[in-house]
Order: structure tokens, then sequence, then C-alpha cells
């Protein structure tokens, strides 16, 4: 429904110019819930703020619904956003808040106050349509401004890290109560945010992004288990790197006792490999096996966090599930050999880090 | 009556801040409350022969402001003079406040979305004429009208007219000279409402499919409006009891209720009159500053 | 610029208004000064550049005292004003509410709802019998008067600056042993300093800005600057009077590009 395609925007003009989104292009598909994540500055909020209409794009195309519609004011885009500090106009009521846009539009009271009725209900806050919007706590101006951004019925909601406001308790319920109006709805989510983990909970697709480029696009599994390149790897979720290289379709780690048969073109490589998939004791066949020194052990309530250090000085994490291993596998100080499963490598083309 | 500490310690407390604040209160009683009542009493004695009262109790000052008695035959009639004046002060007030807010306003919003850095230079541009004394305003916005000033010279170099327009001493005049002289006050806190303006505001507003003026009245406005009432006041309420402006550009002829307070208390004028003036244009002022603060403080809604 | 901003910020016309704002203002008094420079006697008929009517006003004796008395009656008066609206302001800070807060906030604002002619008025017919009594005829009427009206604006900024101060510095004060004196030497006093300066500031300019109320209590040989030309203004028009007009403009001027100045070096 919803085609970007080279869709770019920079700031200023000849030298000090900067560019905050190079050429990206992408699709949306109806019904979507579709996460732009990255850090703050990589371009997630401009590209937000360029699909609701409050940048104009430097070049490229917005079209949604067969319709190009990179310059059409947002007014008249049927797209509403869920801002980050809500922005609710603090001198009207709930209510009020809640049937701007219908009043905009020149909709009929009676209609107006039926949808505000409708709406308070999805988000269960019927109660308090006569409050003041200043009277209200975080979660419930969360609700508020998602209730009023729902009720033009718009093609797609935007929302713009609008959970960073809220503590985590809090976070977690709205994540859940999110989750649960798009499936309701059935509306298509762009939702933005620099948290990972509320990226993996709550999306079909997450868009990595950083410097203004897309790192990789991909459902949330396949992120966190194929990641494109050492950005994404290392954004998501806690990674080990190793450098090593391919020879002859053999990985060759120079900490490694035994090189392991590796399906890549020959040339120096990263190996990355998640600390949960790193195995104390070297049972495994076909893993790389490592001898590592525990340094420290560092108890995490389900799991333990094992670091170690390599002979040639990098460090190595594991994670180590406390149910089945309550006598901690290892003492700290003591040389231990590890198994790295062919299975949970995952080779990169290096980069200069 | 046994009395806590916490009691004994409230009172010390209590008569230690009014002891600190006497001495200002003292001030202001002496030379500005003690006056006035001084005023308020006056009001009700008889004019003096030579200026000055006579300690005789009587209504004939306020009875004066707006009605007279036939110097023959006694018959009570509106004072058309008065009525005059004081007409004159509300309406080129208001008028003075409408011309100010047709100005200052959009010069407010202007200054207030300039970009952070260059805001100080114009903000600037409108305190020097703030600070700057009324009196030299005064002589430097007459200079622009009268017979002989900047306008009718250029009028009669490009012989548009053939002799100078007589603009000093009407009612253009002094409401030219106010709008003038007071248009600074109207800027000031109409930026400072728009400056605190949240713009991410303006922006949801758009977001749900308001047009620019929709926003501006549903969105805008509502946010700005106690700056435009701040500022709306801050004109008004100097305009009213304006005594230098319409003395220079008004003279004799243009008179405002200030002007007409002060010729009552000339050499063998009703003093009484112009004690009962006075108060009125106090009263007018407070009604002004009552309605401010009912339409500020209130915090009730209007719809 | 190519890109079509949807501007949440663009007021149609605004921009035109306000240029037409400044405009407005700033024509006459460049006219003002203008004229003073103007070495021919008619105002507006240009003879040439001279400096010959500021000369003429500084050999003015009369002009030169309204300036001393001007400077005098401002001084004292804002001193006054800020000492005591400091102490006002100190008072009426920093509680839970005591009896009679709001009675203190009427009084001190009484000034500001009373208009300059009413209170005119009003201070010569009560001052009038009490120079009678006393005999006194100097400038100290004036300056207790000019004290009045300028409190309230001395203790705005002064009162805004204690609400916005952070009580557990004199908590910490206190904390170290520092008596209630000491902690209001050493602490208050130096944090409320930039209020107190403000106050005395505005009290000062409000004070030399005054016109109506020193015209009509000034005794005899009290003219102050503002007066002296209202009073000049009752004869004729005069390049001398645009000299000292713009004299005064030049005063605002330095007073407002020099706080201005001040305030922007250390943001």
């Amino acid at each position: 429904m919803l085609d970007i395609r080279n869709l770019s925007k920079r700031f200023g003009r000849g030298e000090s110019a900067v560019t905050a989104l190079h050429e990206v292009s992408f699709s949306i598909k109806e019904g979507e819930f579709f996460t732009l994540l990255g850090p703050s500055g990589c371009g997630k909020t401009t590209l937000l703020r360029m699909i609701a209409g409050f940048e104009p794009p430097s070049g490229g195309a917005l079209v949604l619904d067969g319709q190009d519609i990179a310059h059409t004011p947002p007014n008249r885009r049927p797209v509403n956003t869920v801002f980050q500090n809500y922005a609710l106009f603090p001198h009207m009521t709930v209510a009020e808040n809640v049937g701007f846009a219908l009043g905009a539009l020149g909709k009929r009271q009676a209609e107006i106050d039926e949808t505000v009725g409708r709406m308070l209900d999805l988000v269960q806050l019927g109660h308090l349509a006569h409050r003041k919007s200043g009277e209200l706590s975080g979660g419930q101006q969360q609700r508020v401004a998602l209730a009023r951004a729902l009720a033009p019925k718009p093609r797609i909601l935007l929302l713009d890290e609008p959970l960073s406001a809220l503590d985590m308790k809090l976070r977690k319920e709205m994540q859940v109560e999110l989750k649960r109006l798009q499936r309701e709805t059935g509306l298509t989510f762009i939702f933005v945010t620099h948290d990972q983990e509320e990226a993996l909970t709550m999306s079909d697709r997450i868009a990595v992004m950083s410097g203004g480029r897309f790192q990789q696009i991909a459902e949330p599994r396949d992120l966190y288990d194929q990641p494109a390149n050492r950005f994404v790897a290392g954004f998501i979720g806690e990674t080990n790197f190793l450098d090593g290289r391919c020879e002859g379709g053999q990985l060759i780690l120079p900490e490694a006792e035994a090189p392991v048969p590796a399906a890549h073109d020959d040339g120096p490589v990263t190996v990355m490999v998640r600390p949960e998939r790193v195995v104390l004791g070297a049972a495994q066949p076909g893993a790389l096996v490592l001898q590592a020194k525990v340094e420290q052990l560092v108890y995490f309530g389900t799991d333990t966090h094992v670091h170690m250090a390599l002979a040639n000085g990098n460090t190595l994490v594991a994670r180590v599930q406390n149910a089945d291993q309550s006598d901690a596998a290892c003492r700290e100080g003591e040389t231990i050999p590890v198994s790295l499963p062919g299975g949970a490598l995952r080779l990169l083309p290096q980069e200069a880090a | 009556m046994g009395r806590s500490s916490e009691d004994h310690a409230r009172v010390a407390d209590t008569r230690r801040r009014w002891a600190l604040a006497s001495p200002a209160l003292a001030i202001i009683t002496l030379f500005s409350i003690l006056p006035l009542l001084v005023v308020v009493v006056y009001s009700f004695l008889s004019p003096g022969d030579f200026g000055g009262v006579h300690w005789k109790l009587s209504f004939e000052g306020w009875f004066s402001v707006l009605f007279e008695r036939d110097i023959f035959d006694d018959t009570v009639s509106l004072s058309d003079a008065h009525l005059t004046i004081l007409t004159r002060s509300v309406v080129l007030s208001l008028a003075t406040t409408v011309i100010t807010l047709f100005l200052g306003v959009p010069t407010a919003w202007f200054i207030a979305t300039r970009p952070q850095k260059q805001r100080a230079f114009w903000l600037l541009l409108i305190t020097i004429p703030f600070w700057t004394n009324l009196l030299v305003r005064t002589i430097a916005v007459q200079e622009m009208i009268r017979s002989d000033g900047v306008f009718n010279r250029i009028m009669l170099g490009l012989g548009l007219i053939d002799e100078p327009i007589q603009m000093m001493f009407t009612n253009f005049a002094l409401l030219v000279g106010m709008a003038y002289v007071f248009l600074p006050l109207m800027v000031l806190p109409v930026y400072s409402a728009i400056e605190r303006f949240d713009f991410r505001l303006a922006e949801a507003g758009y977001d749900l499919y308001a047009s620019r003026l929709y926003c501006l009245r549903r969105v805008i406005l509502p946010m700005v409006r106690p700056g435009v009432i701040a500022g709306s006041i801050l004109v008004f309420i100097p305009s009213l009891g304006a005594y230098v402006t319409p003395r220079i550009m008004g003279g004799g002829k243009s008179m405002m209720l200030g002007n007409l307070i002060e010729m009552q208390f000339g050499q063998g004028r009703n003093w009484p009159l112009g004690a009962a003036l006075s108060l009125t244009l106090t009263a007018l002022v407070l009604v002004a500053l009552i309605w401010y603060s009912r339409l500020t403080g209130g915090g009730s809604r209007r719809d | 610029m190519t890109d079509k901003r949807f501007d949440v910020r663009r007021l149609p016309a605004a921009a035109t208004l306000a240029i037409t704002c400044f405009v407005i203002l700033y024509i006459p008094m460049v006219i003002l000064v203008a004229n003073s420079f103007n070495s021919g006697k008619v105002i507006g008929d240009w003879d040439g550049v001279s400096l010959r009517w500021y000369a003429a006003a500084l050999q003015n004796d009369a002009f030169i005292s309204a300036g001393i008395t001007s400077l005098i009656l401002a001084s004292c008066a804002a001193l006054v004003a800020t000492t005591t609206a400091t102490m006002a302001a100190l008072a009426t800070t920093r509680t839970r509410g005591f009896k009679g807060e709001g009675t203190i906030h009427l009084v001190l604002n009484e000034p500001l709802m009373v208009p300059e002619i009413v209170l005119a008025i009003a201070l010569v017919i009560i001052l009038a019998q009490v120079r009678q009594f006393t005999g006194y005829n100097g400038l100290g009427y004036l300056i207790i008067a000019h004290s009045a009206f300028c409190i309230p604006f001395a203790y705005m900024p002064i009162r805004a600056r204690l609400e916005g101060m952070d009580l557990t510095l004199e908590t910490a004060a206190a904390d170290l042993y520092a008596g209630r004196f000491y902690t209001f030497r050493k602490v208050t006093l130096p944090l409320l300093a930039p209020g107190i300066l403000a106050g005395f500031a505005l009290a000062f300019v409000v004070s030399l800005d005054d016109v109506v109320i020193s015209d009509f209590l000034k005794a005899p040989g009290q003219d102050t600057l503002p007066t002296y030309l209202m009073g000049q203004l009752r004869r004729n028009l005069t390049s001398e009077i645009y000299a000292i007009s713009s004299l005064l403009l030049l005063i605002s001027v330095l007073i407002v590009v020099g706080a201005w100045l001040l305030t922007r070096k250390k943001t």
C-alpha cells in the first residue's frame, strides 16, 4: 500500500548540507506493524516526518495507494501521528481532543460524538471524556493520543517513540495494548523506536537504520538470527565478534584448535555468535573449540553471564541458564574449553570497525 | 487558651513578614492610597470660590459628571461636553487597542518565529521604543502629521495638495499618537505567549486534517489568548487614562478624560467635579482589570 | 528554496505587517533625530548638518539643571523603591500563606491600578496642605511620590528571582552553622543580586520617564527633563527641543542596547 522510492532528505545547502536520509526504498503491506529501529540521529524520525508531511523530501516518491503524496500537505494525507510528547491540546477536554480531526473535516456533531465514544471505549478511557488533557497521567495521555490519531480512520498510523516517556511497567502494558489495538483495527502501523526489545516484541517487520541508510529490513527472528552486517548484529541483542578467515571452504579462527567447514568465499570474515549459543565444555562435534579463561561471573537471576578472555586477549561472553546448570560449570580464574556449535556461527564480511 | 509552640511560631512569622513589608506599604499608603481617599472625600464636597473646596456635603460633583443644570431655569439635561469626552476616551482607547492588535500580533508572531539567534535583535527593536520617553515619542509622531510636518511637506512637494491638511488637534491625531505610543506595549506580552507556544501542537493540528484557519482558530489562538488579552489590557488602560499624548496631539480641542480632570483643578475651577471625574476614570480602569482577571484567572470555559 | 516546506510557523502576511510595524515605529524617531541636526532655524527646512542645537542645549542652564534634578530624583527614588521592594519581596515569598498576604499584594500593586493623572491630582491636593503645614518645599515630596509608583516595578523582578531561587541552598548554609543574618548576607543576597539590579534599573527608568506626576508636583526650580521639555512644548516647537528629545532617545538606546549586550554575552 505504501511504496517509498528513492526517498532522500538533505538539510541545508552547499557545503554545510547534511544528508539525513540517503535514497531509501521499501514497501509496507496493508495491515503490517512496521518498525523503524535505530539509534538517535539515524534518520528514522526524519523519515517518519516525511511520511506525515512535515518535511518535504529532497528527492524520491512516497506512493500511497497508487498516488504520490510526497508533496501533499499533512492536513490532506490520510495518515495520522501519535507524537512522542503526545502533543495533546491542553485547552481541550479528552473528548474534544479525540474529536478534533472530525471537527476539522466538518463532520456533524452527532457523528463526532458517536466516534469519540467508540474510540474512548477502544482505549478504555470512556470515564475520562470530560477531563482536561493536562489532568491525566502519562499512560492515560498516551491512550488519548492514540484514540485521537485513530478517530479519523487513517490509512496508516505513525507512532513516534510513543512509549519512551513511560516507566518500565507501563511501557510493557502499552506494548501489549498497542499490539491488541493494531490487531483489532487491522490498521497499518509505522512505529519508530530506538529500543530493540520493543521492536522485536511488537513488529511484523523491522527496518534497522543507521547513518541515514537502511541496514536491513527483516522479520524480528531473521534479524536476530541472520543479521546482515556487524551493525545490525551489534544493535540487536548481545553478540560476540571474533575475527577469522575462510580458505577453501574452511573457517580458520586463530584461537580455535581446529577449523570447521564453512560455506563462504575465501577471505577475512567476522564471526558472530550469540552468548546463549556458546557452550561451556568441549562436547559438541563439528564445533569450534577454544580455550578461555573465566574472568567474571555475573549473576542475572534466570541466567549467569560468563565473561571470558581468549588467548589473544579478545573477550567472549557466554550466557548460561541457571535452571539446568545450577552449580556453575566453572569458577573464576580457571581455564576451560568452550564450544561454538557450527549452527550458531554467522559469518559476516569484515569491515573496518 | 493554651497556644501550642507551633501557633506561636506562625504568629511570629506573620509579624516578621508584616514588619519586612511595612516600609513599602507605608510609602504606598501615604503617597498613593491616602491621596486617593482624600479625592473620594473631595468628590462629596462643594466647590470653593477660587478653586479648593467648601467643607459642605454635596453631590453636585458626581451629578455634574454626566448632567448639567441650566443657569437660568435649573432644568437638568445631559452634559454634552462631558459625554463627548467620556465617549471619546472609551472609543479612542478601544480603537487604539484594535489598531495595536492588528499591527502588534503579527509582529509578535514574526519575532517569535525567527531563528533563536535573530530573535533577540528583533526584540531589541521593540524594547528601544518601549523604554524611550513617552513625551519624546509623542514629539516624534507629532512631527509626522503637524501642519508643517513631514506628511504635509511631502504632499505639498509632490503637488498632491495645495495647502497643508490640518490633522493636529483632531480625533485622528489623537488616535495616531496613542497607537504609535502604545504599540510596543502590545507586542511584548503577545510575543512571550507565542514564544511559549509549543509548535508541535500546531503540527498535531495539521496532522489531524485542520486547515490553516481551523488550526489558528482552534489550537493557536486559544493557546496565545492570555498574551493577547494581557496586551490589550496593557494598551487599553493607559490609553483610557492618557494625559500627555492627548494634551500634545489633541490640544484643547480633542480632549480625553485625563485632560478634562486636569482642567477642573485650575484656578477657580470645580474641584469636586474633578475628583468625581478622577474616580470615574479609576472605576473604568478597575472594570477593565476585573474583566481581565476574570478572563484569565477564572479558568472557566466559554463554550 | 526548492523545498516547499509545510511550515507550521508561517502566518500569511505576518512578515509584511511586522516590517510595516517596525517602519512605523522607527521612521518618526529617525526624522526627529535628523531634524535635530538641521542647522537651519525652521524645522524641516534643511540647511545643512550642524550640532548647533546640541551646543545650545548644553549651554542652556535650565536644561542642565533639569538633567541634574532628573538624575538625583531617579537615583533616590529607585534606591528607596528597590530597598523597600526587596524587603517586601522577602516578606511575601517562600511562604505557605500567612495572615494578610492578600492585603499586602493588593497594596503593593495599587499604584499600577490607578491612572497616573488621578494619582497626580490626588497628590497635588494632599501635598498642598502638607506644604503649608510643614513649610518644607524640597525635592523630598517628588522622591517619595516617585518611590511609591516605582515600588511595583522594582518588586516584580525581585520577587520573580526569589521564587525561582533554590531553597535548599539556604538550608545547606544553615546546615553549615551559618546564622540567619550570615546566610542572608552570604547566600541569599548574592543570589538575589541580579533581581535587585533589574528592579533598580526598572525603577530608575520608570522614574526618569515620568511626566505627569513630576509636572503636577514640582515646585519652582524642580523641573526634570520631561517636565522641562513639556514646558518648552507649551511655547514653540524649536530645533532645540528636537535636540533635547534626541538626547533623551540616545539615553534610552544606550541603556537598552547596553543591557542587551550584557545579557547576550552570558548566553
